[in-house]
């Protein structure tokens, strides 16, 4: 039988046990917002440990990660594990975004900041961020799992049909059962993206002659990607910083792992989360990086780096049995991000646009409606993306920089959420002037390719947003009765906690 | 110094380090012990000193 019939049966078994888990999650589905989104704030470490690595961790690593180190080298790394390294601010905010999450009842991270600033158009401008900046993150997953379908089949299944193929399963998974489905889901496709990843890059790394011979043949036939700046130029430190920059703060600016931060069922289950998310992200990122450069040695001279993954797949020395189950694996991981921001953006739509905008007094179940109608507007959007880019080339269309552009977006929340924790003297006029400028600076500077000074658009757009945050903040007048309860509740909960 | 200050501080340095070893330091070591090797261990190094936080934390009491 042909490489596209086990392509296509290999689909199959994947959504057919994707969906018995998701049917399986919704037998313990009760009501209302918190329970759909949050699971009722009721999950284990170990499947949120999960749930977060599978939502963090998509179809950018072992294609769009992989390509950019094809392309540049050890910078993409580097990159990476800065993002790795800004996990360390876990420690400050896993346990404040969970004390207040319980405390207030918050379903989104926007309603957290609706609520500290006491204006609904701080969550409001937050919300449209997310919604606007989001879509391209979630199309770059769909571009993924298109790329490697039509690469693995050989250019027999269409890039449009791998699309179509995770849009559907994404709406599914969080349609079903909301977060319980969603993690579920998660929790298994994370343990098929680690251990088919690390089987796969087994095998290439024997065809290399073991790891001692690969990486002398990595020292003598690419020497100049071993170093930054690369001597191909691909790498140079205004991009590290305009790509690095977004990312480092990626664990409290994209709101579909922030969220995540809520859900935790004890202080323990919080531990295990953290733990086991370092964890794994210190080895998916390694073996993310050392598949990039075995694409280096294996398939040179291709004109699409993000190509890398899907060509080496193709090659003979992959059994097609593995390279199927691992194009599984990825696709998992583009499919359990997407669904993840698809939940996200569907109760970010419900509490805090209509709910904190259009409709104040709506029952909870009609909002929970409103959610779920989200879900399949937002994926219908990121498909129409993720067709359009998937027909251009260059380096702002590549799965990385694209993901990282959709994080400078993002990443102008987050001198509110520090204000909103650490700044009694922040105001609502402050989080929303910096958020919108800098949003506006950032657009600004993607869409026109504009880089003074050499500095990426993130770069500017943080600095500008820094400045307006503390500026405008100053010059107004804050919500000082909220600021003191919030945060007089942490600091006495955080000393009862050991936290710090 | 307040513990969470002494935190950020760390949080700083290491990302300090992360600009200043590869990018200054490192830019003609073209083997696999150059700036790959330091980015492993700098990042193991920040792992484990969440971990050193983080396993103190407890359950608040009622």
């Amino acid at each position: 039988m042909s490489a596209t019939f086990w392509v296509w049966f290999g689909i199959a078994v994947y959504i057919a046990v994707g969906l018995a888990i998701a049917l399986m999650a919704r037998r313990g589905l009760g009501r209302g917002m918190s329970e759909f989104f949050l699971a009722n704030r009721k999950v284990g470490g170990f499947v949120s440990a999960l749930t977060y690595s599978a939502t963090t961790y998509s179809a950018f690593m072992m294609i769009g990660l992989a390509g950019l180190t094809y392309l540049g080298g050890v910078g993409a790394l580097g990159f990476e594990l800065t993002y790795l390294c800004g996990m360390f601010m876990m420690v400050f905010f896993l346990p404040r975004f969970w004390l207040v999450g319980r405390k207030y009842g918050y379903v989104s991270p926007m309603e957290l900041l609706s609520d500290r600033y006491q204006s609904k158009w701080v969550g409001a401008t937050a919300a449209i961020l997310a919604l606007v900046f989001l879509v391209p993150y979630g199309a770059v997953q769909l571009m993924g799992v298109g790329y490697l379908m039509n690469g693995i089949s050989q250019g027999a299944i269409p890039v449009v049909a791998g699309i179509i193929i995770a849009v559907l399963c994404a709406i599914a998974w969080s349609n079903i059962a909301g977060m319980r489905s969603v993690a579920w889901t998660d929790a298994f496709q994370a343990l098929v993206m680690i251990v088919t990843s690390a089987a796969v890059l087994g095998v290439v790394v024997a065809a290399l002659g073991g790891f001692g011979s690969f990486f002398g043949k990595l020292e003598s036939a690419t020497p100049g990607l071993l170093t930054v700046p690369t001597a191909k130029g691909a790498w140079n430190i205004n991009m590290f910083i305009g790509l690095a920059l977004p990312w480092l703060f990626f664990l409290i600016s994209n709101p579909q792992v922030s969220q995540r931060l809520f859900i935790p069922k004890s202080v323990t289950a919080m531990k295990q989360m953290l733990g086991g998310f370092l964890i794994f992200g210190f080895i998916y990122t390694l073996i993310s990086v050392l598949w990039g450069f075995g694409a280096t040695l294996l398939v040179p001279g291709l004109e699409n780096a993000d190509l890398a993954t899907p060509t080496l797949l193709a090659l003979p020395i992959i059994p097609m049995g593995l390279a199927i189950v691992v194009m599984i694996g990825i696709t998992a991981a583009a499919i359990s991000t997407i669904d993840s921001i698809l939940l996200t953006l569907s109760s970010v739509g419900a509490r805090d646009i209509y709910r904190g905008l259009i409709n104040p007094r709506v029952s909870e179940r009609r909002e929970l409606r409103v959610g779920q109608w989200v879900i399949p507007i937002m994926a219908i959007i990121a498909f129409v993306f993720a067709w359009w880019a998937a027909g251009k080339t260059g380096l702002s269309f590549m799965i990385a920089p694209l993901s990282s552009a959709a994080s400078a977006g993002l990443l102008m929340a987050v001198p509110a959420i520090f204000g909103a924790f650490f700044w009694k003297r922040a105001t609502a006029p402050g989080a929303i002037v910096s958020c919108i400028v800098g949003a506006v600076v950032v657009l600004l500077f993607q869409l026109t390719g504009w880089k003074p000074l050499g500095w990426w658009p993130g770069t500017w757009g943080f600095i500008v947003c820094v400045i307006l945050f503390v500026g405008v903040s100053l010059a107004t007048k804050p919500p000082r009765k909220k600021a003191d309860e919030f945060i007089g509740y942490l600091k006495e909960k955080l000393d009862k906690g050991n936290f710090i | 110094m307040s513990k969470t200050g002494w935190a950020w501080t760390w949080f700083g340095f290491l990302l300090a380090l992360d600009i200043a070893i590869p990018w200054f330091v490192l830019t003609n070591v073209k083997t696999m012990s150059g700036a790959f090797l330091f980015w492993a261990i700098w990042v193991a190094v920040a792992i484990i000193s969440a971990f050193f936080i983080f396993l103190r934390w407890k359950e608040a009491r009622r």
